[in-house]
């Protein structure tokens, strides 16, 4: 919504709390913004700035000083004039969305990236070689033209292939944002209003605001006017934009609208934040290199071998463009694009959106988990985790769906606690929610009362109908000077026509009007065991982190107190003293059932999970310890402390392994420290951290060498988003600023969600490697026939077109397939590759898959080529040094081995025989070598050779396509194929055969001398 | 992580030799002679297996007859003098030498059709095939006479001093081709009547009894029948030049 009225700003702000009365306690005050006058913020924002902890000023100042600063004043406001002279100078209240890369730019990145501009190269060298055979001979063939528009069209179609995918990947990262609003709106009349801008408060009335949006704190805070802390994100007199205000009412004056709110600061500085290369960038980027090398250097080779042996210039430089087409795998990329887009659609069914493709890999390779609590390692919801009566303390079930409650519920004071639970409490559900389930029903009211309500609904049934039952004839309502909360009833037991007071409050203030104690259904004398049994239960509680709650009644005596009493609230004409006590109840946001064994996956896949959460130290490591992050027998310092009663310093450092670290005692922290404390802890928690330090935490862990994951959900965590490895933003809570800045999306906002991340991003590592593997090796057998033609002078055994055929043709398929193979073994089990030591191309895959099967692969090819032309008359002896002959136009009667002779036309179309007798041979080596890449250390047989179907789709391609190439469009003179003889396609099948198995064998070795030198140097 | 360029050189040293762990370029000596023994062998078995499979298809090969001729079911026709790059002769009869080379090439090419070459060969009855069931195959002689003015034996200029240039076309061989009917040569002068062109033998005919062939190892000597195309400029045209087709005809199994 952008703003139309440039004037005064009138906002109503209204609290959630009244939803079960009317409106007229809280009558709707009117809050009287004023345009403002803005801070000039310094321009030049610099990243540590951010670390730092924000700029503002305001919240120190007086009312006046404020007054003088805007120019303004607080009755009145700013006089229309000046506001929309403002509104010119700074814009509307609206936060600037982050800049986009022009398409343009993607696409033509897309056109000279990766091989594209050694393709370039080769179409430009086949257009100058043109260029100078026209200069002799004007009647010279275009042949290197069509090759160079060929080539050229080759890099322009699989650079609209890869620029298609990505848009189409970023699209379904575009249409889920469309479903969340881009702006704050202020909603009136609402549950909850939004705040519009920042504002200095001037006045307050019982004003919450919720700022984990910017904070990350989930806990409502309290406003007033007060200045309270010299950071303003702390100071309780600062309302920020697109914070919502929960309860209360308050006034203010706008002190910063649009992008120079807290908010846009950050939501600018995020973008300003450089987004490192994915690890699966480096990767390619490195496997380009030795790819282009090798085809560079081999090529550079070959031309100065072809001068020196007395080849003219233009021949060399056709003999080069040959050598780089061949070497050059143009069909790679695209096949890693459809790859990557193809696991981030499995990711996606996982709930992971993937908005950066490589960020698919990425996930893979985390060596650590920055994790929130809220939300993501918990359910987000305070859930009645534990009871407290009969001097027991009692389970309550805590997972999803609350269906196990098992403990003890005959006991008369467990009669008594739930009717106090089912009456003292104001939270309601939202009608017409009949038919879902309980914990599904949307519940107004504040967390620990709706925590209550559902807790009482799922055990006793209707709570609505027991009220009702039960009529309210007063309540004095929660208030934080009080603690507590306080109902009267009628009771439901006609006979009884005593009022029943029930209350409910912070445990030590419920105690203390206390004067008896309910055990076993009986009222007893508190005495001071019962108190001290009290307190025990109240600490063991409040030590694993859970909110306790105190619950105690009294049955006001029916002569004092007859049917027709009417009760004063203000007054207070009843008894708060001498009740009776009857139990405590302590709530926690309990952990998602899925995550502890995420946790321990996590563990064994050698990932650290770190716990960044702006909760209390204690509630954090309640939850470390109840998932796994702190693991059951480690300790930290304190706890060693505690055990051994020594001072924390006496602790030796090495005895704990896990640590609880809060943000004040980060924020003393230099970077030497931080590193020493990710090091030397393997289980760390960070405690009542500002987003701000988390970014901190991020590039502490990326001075580790490790791969950094992030979880994030507020505007404040953007920066840390972006600089992490891989930012992962909540789906359900995450604000738009943090799915911005992040390359993943967890839709159900569930950690574990993350881990099934981490398994598909390995399995695509290992399987890319096999990908490429696969597609190198076909390489040497396109790039051998160029050296022999060279050296040897045959006529020349494969095309460029051809070639071109085998890389964009048949093995595309097949190559994708690969990225269907199941793991080999528990991939889950191993430890993050490092990023620098595990390439995704390494010595030994390039090795064996150039120099074993790419040779094996060649003489295969060559067989075919050899039997095609022996057979047709010209036997290998004679083809020696031939080309020359061969080649020239001018001949029409070249003999043969026979005495027959052959004229310039006939020769061609043996060539092409040729050409698709090679081609042939490829293909069916390539059949075997798609086979022996299923595995790089099982045997074949153990992984199935039928549970990749899509292997066998491929194979079914390559063979379909060579078929269509041949018989279908053997006519077709441009493409170079002819009709193949049937038995040639048998020629390769002993070689494609004994690929195999030569591949079982080095598996073999590999499986049985583990470690060995073998093992080294095969195992890719 | 900029290094210095003494550390650099320093890594490298170390690359190339490190004294602690005795590792040449990264390898021990041990490993590197693995390295070589398993290639040695690898690559060995290779070549072992390429030869082998080379050998054993060679076998599947007949010594007389290539197993396949689809790829040449018509002979090409090839003109002598041997064309350097495109079939475009062109000299001047006032200067030898820019002739010198055709006749050469000419001379050369006739060798083979010698008198003294052909003694041993057959005279072949003519206008039939001339089928053989072996085991020997003789050739038939081919007089070289009957290409009148172009056989070198009268003119050993063949014409080109005098303007009047022959050009030899022959027919390429392939084993077991039986033309039907009866097979010539035809050769027009294309575009402006500027010369008038005499085929030798007459007609261009090429004789049956030439054929069939039955290869270089059986059919030894064989000699494959010439026709000659003269060319005689009208002394009325400007333009001394003029563009001729020669394509066989007369038989129906033969196409150029």
């Amino acid at each position: 919504m952008a703003q139309k009225t440039p004037e005064i700003y009138s906002v109503e702000l209204s609290g959630t709390e009244d939803v079960g009365k009317t409106d007229t306690g809280d009558g709707k005050e009117k809050y009287r913004g004023l345009k403002d006058k803005r801070l000039e913020l310094k321009k030049n924002h610099q990243k540590e700035e951010l670390k730092k902890e924000v700029d503002l000023e305001d919240h120190k100042l007086s009312i006046k000083e404020l007054e003088r600063k805007y120019g303004t004043n607080i009755v009145t406001g700013l006089s229309s004039t000046q506001a929309a002279e403002l509104l010119a100078r700074n814009g509307p209240n609206a936060l600037t969305p982050p800049k986009e890369t022009p398409e343009i730019v993607k696409f033509l990145k897309q056109m000279v990236g990766g091989f594209s501009i050694l393709l370039w190269i080769g179409a430009i060298l086949c257009w100058i070689a043109y260029g100078i055979q026209y200069f002799n001979d004007k009647s010279s063939s275009l042949d290197s033209v069509y090759l160079g528009c060929v080539l050229a069209l080759v890099v322009i179609l699989t650079g609209i292939f890869a620029y298609y995918q990505e848009a189409k990947s970023t699209n379904i990262m575009a249409s889920f944002s469309k479903m969340i609003p881009q702006q704050a709106l202020v909603i009136r009349d609402s549950e909850k209003k939004t705040i519009p801008a920042d504002i200095r408060l001037l006045s307050t009335q019982g004003c919450k605001v919720d700022n984990s949006s910017l904070t990350g704190e989930s806990e409502p805070q309290s406003r007033s006017c007060e200045f309270t802390h010299d950071n303003p994100l702390e100071t309780k007199n600062i309302g920020f934009y697109s914070t919502t205000c929960l309860e209360g009412t308050a006034t203010g004056m706008v002190i910063n609208t649009g992008d120079r709110t807290i908010i846009g600061q950050i939501a600018s500085l995020a973008s300003g934040v450089g987004h490192e290369k994915t690890p699966i960038a480096i990767e390619i980027e490195h496997f380009v290199h030795i790819v282009a090398g090798v085809a560079v250097s081999i090529g550079i080779l070959f031309f100065i071998i072809a001068v020196s042996m007395k080849y003219y210039v233009l021949d060399s430089i056709i003999f080069l463009i040959g050598i780089i087409v061949a070497n050059v795998p143009e069909g790679l990329l695209a096949t890693v694009t459809v790859t990557l887009s193809l696991t981030a659609k499995r990711m996606a069914k996982k709930n992971c959106l993937v908005k950066n493709l490589e960020a698919v890999e990425t996930l893979g390779s985390t060596s650590i988990i920055c994790s929130d609590k809220t939300g993501t390692l918990t359910q987000n919801r305070m859930t009645v985790a534990h009871l407290w009566f009969d001097n027991q303390i009692f389970v309550a079930d805590t997972s999803e769906d609350h269906s196990n409650q098992v403990f003890d519920q005959s006991s008369g004071t467990w009669a008594s606690l739930s009717k106090i639970i089912t009456l003292c409490n104001r939270a309601e559900f939202r009608p017409g929610q009949e038919s879902v389930p309980i914990m599904k029903k949307v519940v107004v009211g504040d967390a620990s009362e709706t925590a209550l309500l559902k807790f009482s609904e799922v055990i006793l049934g209707d709570v609505m109908e027991i009220r009702k039952r039960n009529r309210k004839v007063a309540e004095i309502p929660f208030n934080s000077t009080n603690k507590f909360q306080l109902s009267i009833h009628e009771t439901d037991d006609p006979s009884d026509k005593r009022f029943l007071m029930v209350m409910k409050g912070a445990p030590e203030r419920v105690l203390e009007k206390c004067s008896t104690i309910m055990v076993n259904g009986q009222e007893q004398p508190l005495d001071d065991s019962t108190a001290e049994a009290f307190h025990t239960a109240y600490m063991e509680l409040g030590g694993l982190g859970e909110r306790v709650l105190g619950f105690c009644h009294l049955y006001l005596p029916a002569d004092k107190f007859p049917e027709t009493y009417s009760f004063d609230v203000d007054t207070v004409n009843f008894p708060t003293s001498n009740l009776c006590f009857v139990g405590l109840l302590s709530m926690i946001d309990p952990p998602r059932s899925t995550v502890p064994d995420a946790v321990t996956k996590c563990r064994s896949a050698g990932i650290k999970v770190i716990m960044v959460t702006g909760d209390h130290p204690i509630t954090a490591k309640a939850i470390a310890k109840s998932v796994g992050i702190i693991s059951a027998n480690s300790e930290t310092v304190e706890d060693i402390a505690k055990r051994l009663n020594i001072p924390v310093e006496q602790v030796s450092k090495r005895d704990a392994k896990a640590a609880v670290v809060t943000g004040m005692e980060l924020k003393d922290m230099s970077p030497e420290q931080l590193d020493e404390l990710l090091t030397d802890y393997s289980e760390i928690v960070f405690a009542r951290t500002s987003p701000q330090q988390k970014l901190i935490i991020v590039e502490g862990c990326q001075r580790q060498d490790a791969v950094v994951a992030v979880t994030g959900d507020g505007v404040n965590d953007s920066p840390a988003l972006k600089k992490a490895d891989i930012g992962i933003a909540m789906g359900i809570a995450g604000s738009d600023a943090a799915k911005n800045a992040a390359d993943m999306v967890l839709l159900d906002d569930n950690f574990a969600s993350i881990v099934t991340g981490v398994e598909e991003g390995r399995l695509i590592f290992d399987n890319l490697k096999k990908t490429i593997a696969y597609t190198l090796t076909k390489n040497i057998a396109e790039l051998c026939p160029f050296l022999i033609y060279i050296i040897a002078g045959l006529p020349l055994p494969i095309g460029t077109i051809t070639i071109l055929f085998i890389d964009l043709g048949t093995d595309i398929i097949p190559s994708i397939a690969l990225a269907y193979e199941k793991a080999e073994s528990d991939i889950m089990n191993r430890k993050p590759r490092h990023k620098k030591k595990d390439r995704l191309v390494n010595a030994p895959l390039a090795i064996y898959s150039y120099l074993h099967i790419g040779l094996m692969q060649a003489l295969g090819a060559f067989v075919v080529y050899f039997t095609v032309y022996a057979q047709e008359g010209f036997r290998p002896s004679a083809l020696i040094n031939l080309r020359v002959e061969w080649e020239k136009d001018s001949v029409n009667d070249l003999e043969d081995s026979y005495g027959q002779e052959w004229t310039q036309y006939q020769r061609k179309y043996l060539e092409w025989t040729g050409y698709t007798a090679f081609f042939v041979g490829i293909m069916i080596q390539q059949i075997a070598d798609l086979i022996i890449r299923k595995t790089r250390r099982n045997s074949i047989f153990q992984q199935g050779l039928f549970r990749n179907k899509v292997i066998w789709v491929g194979i079914a391609s390559q063979i379909i396509i060579a078929l269509i190439l041949s018989y279908g469009l053997g006519s077709v003179s441009a493409l170079n194929f002819t009709m193949l003889r049937p038995q040639y396609w048998f020629v390769a099948v002993p070689h494609a055969i004994l690929i195999w198995v030569y591949d079982e064998v080095r598996k073999l070795f590999i499986r049985l001398y583990p470690g060995s030198w073998w093992d080294k140097n095969m195992y890719y | 992580d900029k290094k210095s360029f003494n550390q650099c050189m320093a890594e490298w040293k170390l690359f190339l030799y490190n004294p602690t762990t005795r590792e040449f370029l990264g390898r021990t000596t041990k490993s590197w002679g693995l390295i070589l023994l398993f290639y040695l062998v690898f690559y060995g078995f290779l070549a072992a297996l390429f030869s082998f499979t080379m050998w054993a298809m060679l076998q599947t090969l007949n010594d007389e007859v290539p197993k396949y001729r689809d790829q040449i079911p018509s002979p090409g026709l090839m003109v002598f003098p041997k064309p350097v790059t495109a079939l475009d002769y062109s000299f001047r009869v006032s200067d030898p030498e820019s002739y010198r080379g055709y006749v050469d090439d000419l001379t050369k090419f006739l060798k083979s059709y010698d008198l003294e070459e052909q003694k041993n060969l057959t005279a072949c009855p003519d206008g039939a095939l001339r089928e053989q069931k072996g085991p020997t195959y003789t050739a038939c002689q081919f007089p070289v006479v009957s290409l009148k003015g172009c056989s070198g034996v009268e003119d050993p200029e063949f014409g080109y001093s005098t303007g009047n240039p022959c050009i030899l076309v022959k027919m390429n061989r392939i084993i077991g081709l039986k033309p039907q009917g009866k097979p010539r040569i035809n050769c027009i002068s294309k575009g402006e009547k500027t010369a008038t062109l005499s085929t030798y033998p007459s007609n261009g005919t090429i004789d049956l009894k030439y054929f069939p062939y039955y290869g270089k190892k059986l059919h030894v000597r064989y000699l494959q029948p010439l026709v000659a195309v003269q060319v005689a400029f009208n002394t009325t045209s400007t333009g001394k030049e003029v563009t001729v087709e020669c394509k066989i005809d007369g038989s129906p199994n033969l196409k150029t």
